[in-house]
């Protein structure tokens, strides 16, 4: 009995180690609160730095979802460089999970120094829940300096600038082959008009299909007619009624949203009629279009750079990052019989709108280091730089990235990224992806849905605009 | 490595102390029988120890913050200094029989611990009592705790205490303004309690032996289930409850809005969706539905003048009939649409043909020759994940354009037949003599039959002659233009046509349901199977002697025998099926209105970031799944 009773030992024992398991948490929890103080004791220095401050080594973490090797490589050589010379150890971490991620860090107390954000409406949700900081006054000017206010609208929330806009994708483009838009006496359209006019000469020419359009997409299938959709309403409507969208001041059922989502529908079926088009596209009666899988509902949108390598058809909409969905060894805009190249999708009332997409950095403490580094990133030197590094990661290939600050050589690009660094810079009007912008119950969600039911021909576009506006959370 | 010597060390400290746990409580309750000061010590001291840690643990006492005593020193001491308070209570209590001691021992006790804990609370939670939820609670636990005693023919008083002490700190301290009170609130909102408790105990008795006895028996059932009722609590329990809460906040799981989230749901077009009911009257399947009722019906007639059943397993009447009604659901089912209707389908459909073509398979397989390589691979599809299967028929069911060759083997079958139909070539006149040659010799077995008078053998070739003569007509072209895939354009052209297995709607439903059904056939045939084997011989051989048929015996004997192992299959599938959510999610995410009730709660819950809808439709689906659930847990129960 007495050698039994000694066992009971291991009840205080156990007791023990959950306590300490329990502890050895609560330190993690109990440090956090300190953060706060150390970053605002050196804040008061700030206004007296120079801009040739010496940090005497502080480290800087920054995360972001780009993880391919040439975009991590090429940002941390040209961060470190920058920040050997200023005395701050940066690291960028390239995260794939960084949406799911970035919520943890936030929440556990452990959020990296500065993160980039893929897309503007994460950033404002941020923002107001005072995760991430204002930028200093130094980042703004340099901002300012650097990007056109278009671009800058994207780190606005509520009229405080929180986001430096670090790389943007352009989506305005057409992509095209010369060689055979020459042999059958086409040319690059420079209105809308001509492209309708274009499109309809293509069929009746009796060649291949003007178009190649595909929507499948797997789990996110829909988004590139929701892009169709955001260049019509930039194109018809400008500025302030796309804005006006984003917000759902005007809801997606009003006519000039609804006249913008029929469009791309009336130019792939010829069809201005709201029905008729509809039972073209259920007919799958659609000479204009060349759809690889059978119908444009089931075609990838990757499936269309075969195509239009082969002449099956004329014309891609498509963003700039879909040079990496042609074979490897595609010539772009060389001159080349084979090569490919692109066009800018043609405006209506001559305001060069660019659908644009982008990341956007922002700061989660404003430690001076931070700050400094940020307002680095503002500027169009570490565009260059980093473009010139990535190019050179990639042995002289297409770097997929692209950036509209101003003040970088445009020499760094190859010649097909200097069409769209062209197009980026001589936009006067410019967007960012809207339903990106919106609800993920409607940007990810119905927009995405109802717009495939609509190039299914299962709905009329009326039908599936008011669907989409029905879905819009209160 | 570090992850994986952290998640090592945790297994082990999970592992480690969950059985401290289990030896430590075992010795505990020994020692209830014989050293019960002993026992009651160790007890009061553990539960002591337990508040410490939640208060202390919670950072809610002084001390349990900060660097006075140096880290764990720090968190630990209050921990300690309750259990050994408590466990002086508890050998003093047991050394006490005297009522009036016992009683002065606890209130005293409960007054220092009262008052100690008050006045330890940190200043950030003091609180500032609202006096209507500090009344309300404490009357509610006054009353439910009297109201338990009464209902129990017991003296209300002890469940007064306990119940009031309770409800008391919820007032006190769940509805007070914390951080804006003083200490004398919070000593009384400590002492208020704890004094109740102390009464409370001083008003026990130390049991006899007898007791104690029956305490260290009873007490094992509750440490040998404990741990698994624990985990059951933590990760079922709790997660459900919390669900059914989450479903009745908004959006951000912030506000209550009760309902609002079912009621969206229901009248979301999304779920449910009867607009297009008026087609039903007019769809094809409707029509060949009710032409094939009706032949059940007469068939019901005849067989009930011969035999007095209008409808019996193995009958004329039931084929017919039961087709009908498939053929009138699938009807319903693509007039109504909507996530609701298509999970009703998915539960009917894949269903009723995995079990009947799993039985089918089962029986016509019983004793064949290669019986064994058969059944194989028709189970083999179970070995491949959902996801698997669903890509595997994406790539079945892929089109291509017209102009080029088709990659998916159905569309380049209906293609080519289409091609074939249309034609005008030496392949297309072959078909077609081939194809009557094939009608002249059924018509001449149906003429060879019935002229025997044998109509039973005319059954068979007969509905071949219909099936094979239709589509004759149709291939031929003698009605409609031919048959396959093309179409005919405004002007007379023919072209190739694809079917859009993945994108027509509401048929595209259908060809996703083919994939589940394709898995879960084998899931039926080998269950089934295993029961039909396990029918006894005797029952067979007696019947054979009886002059039985095959079918009679199928139908009477097996069947019926079977008929547990078949509910068994059935509940398990409809269990299956409400949750599907891979196929749907790989082949179309729920576009082309083939939406399913889970996949719009991920999709809800985790991509739109709905919480409340989501989980509202977590709640739908777990209560749709519930009846059948409590139906084969009654039937193990009827088993066991």
């Amino acid at each position: 009995m007495t050698k039994r009773w000694h066992k009971l030992a291991a009840l205080p024992i156990a007791f023990a180690l959950v306590a300490a398991a329990c502890g050895g948490d609560d330190d993690g929890v109990a440090d956090a609160p300190d953060e706060p103080d150390t970053t605002e004791a050196p804040d008061t220095d700030e206004p007296d730095a120079p801009d040739t401050e010496d940090f005497g080594g502080v480290e800087i973490v920054i995360t972001g979802s780009e993880r391919d090797d040439p975009s991590v490589g090429a940002i941390n050589a040209v961060l470190q460089e920058f920040g050997s010379e200023r005395g701050i150890d940066v690291t960028f971490i390239g995260d794939a999970d960084w949406e799911a991620n970035i919520n943890t860090q936030v929440e556990g107390g452990n959020p990296p120094d500065i993160s980039i954000f893929p897309q503007p409406g994460k950033l404002a949700e941020f923002a107001r829940d005072g995760f991430i900081l204002p930028l200093s006054d130094d980042v703004v000017s340099s901002i300012q300096d650097h990007w056109a206010e278009s671009y800058q609208l994207d780190g606005i929330v509520d009229d405080v600038h929180f986001g430096v806009p670090v790389k943007t994708d352009l989506k305005s483009l057409v992509w095209y082959k010369p060689s055979i838009f020459e042999g059958a006496g086409y040319a690059v359209p420079e209105t809308y008009d001509e492209l309708e006019a274009l499109t309809q000469q293509m069929v009746d020419d009796g060649g291949p299909a003007p178009w190649c359009v595909g929507v499948e997409s797997g789990q996110a299938t829909g988004w590139t007619y929701t892009d169709w959709v955001e260049e019509m309403v930039l194109r018809l409507h400008g500025g302030d009624v796309y804005d006006g969208w984003v917000s759902n001041e005007i809801p997606f059922d009003d006519p000039r949203i609804i006249e913008a989502m029929q469009a791309p529908i009336t130019l792939w079926t010829g069809e201005s009629d709201e029905e008729a088009a509809r039972q073209a596209l259920a007919d799958r009666d659609l000479p204009r279009v060349f759809a690889a899988s059978g119908t444009i509902a089931q075609t990838n949108f990757a499936d269309s750079a075969d195509p239009l390598m082969d002449g099956q058809c004329y014309m891609h909409r498509q963003a700039s990052f879909f040079s990496g969905f042609f074979p490897e060894g595609t010539p772009f805009a060389d001159g080349s019989d084979d090569a490919i190249n692109v066009f800018y999708f043609p405006d209506i009332n001559d305001d060069a709108p660019a659908l644009t997409a982008g990341t956007l950095a922002a700061a989660f403490n404003d430690e001076p280091a931070t700050m400094a580094v940020l307002e680095f990133m503002a500027t169009g030197e570490y565009a260059e730089k980093r473009q010139a590094e990535q190019t050179r990661l990639l042995d002289g290939g297409l770097s997929g990235f692209l950036s509209a600050a101003s003040g970088q050589d445009p020499s760094v690009y190859q010649p097909l990224e200097q069409e769209f660094l062209d197009i980026l810079l001589n936009a006067e009007l410019a967007r960012f992806d809207a339903s990106d912008l919106m609800p993920a119950a409607v940007g990810a969600g119905s927009f995405w849905s109802e717009g495939t039911n609509i190039i299914n021909g299962d709905i009329t576009v009326s039908e599936g605009a008011a669907r989409i506006q029905e879905s819009w959370p209160n | 490595m570090g992850k994986i010597i952290s998640t090592l060390i945790t297994v082990v400290v999970a592992v480690g102390f969950s059985a401290a746990i289990w030896v430590g409580a075992n010795l505990v309750f020994n020692q209830a029988r014989y050293h019960w000061a002993r026992f009651n010590g160790l007890v009061f001291g553990v539960g002591g120890f337990l508040l410490g840690v939640l208060l202390s643990g919670n950072r809610l006492t002084i001390g349990s913050e900060g660097e006075t005593l140096g880290g764990f020193l720090n968190w630990v001491w209050l921990p300690l200094v309750l259990a050994a308070v408590f466990a002086v209570l508890g050998v003093a209590l047991t050394r006490t029989d005297d009522d009036r001691q016992r009683l002065i021992i606890a209130i005293a006790t409960g007054a220092v611990v009262g008052v100690g804990l008050g006045l330890l609370i940190q200043d950030q939670y003091l609180p500032s009592f609202s006096p209507i939820g500090l009344i309300g609670w404490t009357v509610a636990g006054v009353a439910i705790g009297g109201g338990l005693a009464l209902a129990r023919k017991k003296p209300p008083l002890n469940g007064v205490l306990v119940w009031g002490a309770l409800f008391f700190i919820i007032g006190a301290w769940g509805t007070a303004d914390l951080g804006a009170g003083s200490t004398v609130e919070a000593v009384i909102g400590t002492l208020v309690p704890a004094l109740a408790l102390g009464v409370r105990l001083g008003l026990t008795d130390n049991p006899e032996l007898h007791t104690r006895t029956i305490i260290d028996q009873k007490s094992r059932a509750v440490i040998f289930l404990g741990p698994a009722l624990l985990f059951i609590f933590i990760t079922l329990l709790v997660p459900t409850v919390r669900t059914i809460y989450l479903s009745l906040l908004d959006n951000r799981s912030e506000e209550f809005v009760a309902f609002e989230n079912y009621v969206t749901t229901f009248q979301d077009r999304g779920s449910w969706d009867a607009s297009g009911f008026s087609n039903f009257f007019t769809s094809q399947l409707f029509w060949i539905g009710v032409v094939l009722l009706g032949i059940g019906v007469v068939l019901g007639i005849a067989q009930k003048q011969r035999t007095g059943k209008a409808v019996e397993l193995g009958g004329a009447s039931l084929g017919p009939l039961v087709v009908a009604g498939v053929l009138l659901a699938f009807a319903l089912f693509t007039t109504l649409r909507g996530t609701i209707v298509n999970n009703l389908w998915w539960v009917v459909a894949v269903t009723l043909f995995s079990t009947v073509l799993g039985l089918a398979v089962a029986v016509l397989a019983d004793k064949a020759k290669g019986e064994k390589i058969a059944k194989s691979i028709i189970f083999m599809p179970m070995a491949i994940s959902m996801v698997g299967a669903s890509i595997i028929w994406r790539f079945m069911y892929a089109s291509r354009d017209i102009s080029g060759e088709q990659t998916g083997v159905l569309n380049a079958l209906w293609v080519g037949l289409g091609r074939l139909s249309t034609g005008s070539g030496i392949p297309t006149l072959i078909v077609t003599i081939v194809l009557g040659l094939i009608l002249l010799g059924l018509a001449y077995m149906v003429a060879m039959a019935l002229t025997k008078q044998n109509v039973g053998r005319a059954v068979v070739p007969g509905v071949a002659f219909l099936l094979i003569g239709w589509f004759f007509v149709r291939f031929a072209g003698i009605v409609g233009g031919g048959v396959g895939g093309f179409r005919v354009t405004a002007d007379g052209q023919t072209v190739a046509r694809t079917i859009d297995f993945i994108t027509d709607s509401p048929y595209n439903n259908f060809w996703l349901m083919v994939i589940l059904i394709w898995i879960q056939t084998g899931f039926a045939m080998v269950i089934l199977s295993a029961a039909i084997k396990a029918v006894p011989e005797e029952y067979l051989e007696a019947a054979r002697v009886d002059g039985a048929t095959q079918s009679q015996i199928f139908w009477r004997i097996v069947l019926p025998q079977i008929g547990t192992t078949i509910g068994v299959v059935v509940t398990t599938l409809i269990v299956v099926v409400m949750k599907v959510y891979d196929i749907v999610k790989v082949v179309t995410n729920g576009q082309f209105g083939t939406q399913v009730l889970a996949n719009d709660m991920f999709n809800q819950a985790f991509a739109f970031g709905n919480t409340g809808r989501g989980a509202a439709l977590a709640v739908l689906i777990f209560v749709s799944v519930l009846p059948v659930m409590y139906l084969n847990i009654r039937r193990m129960q009827k088993e066991a």
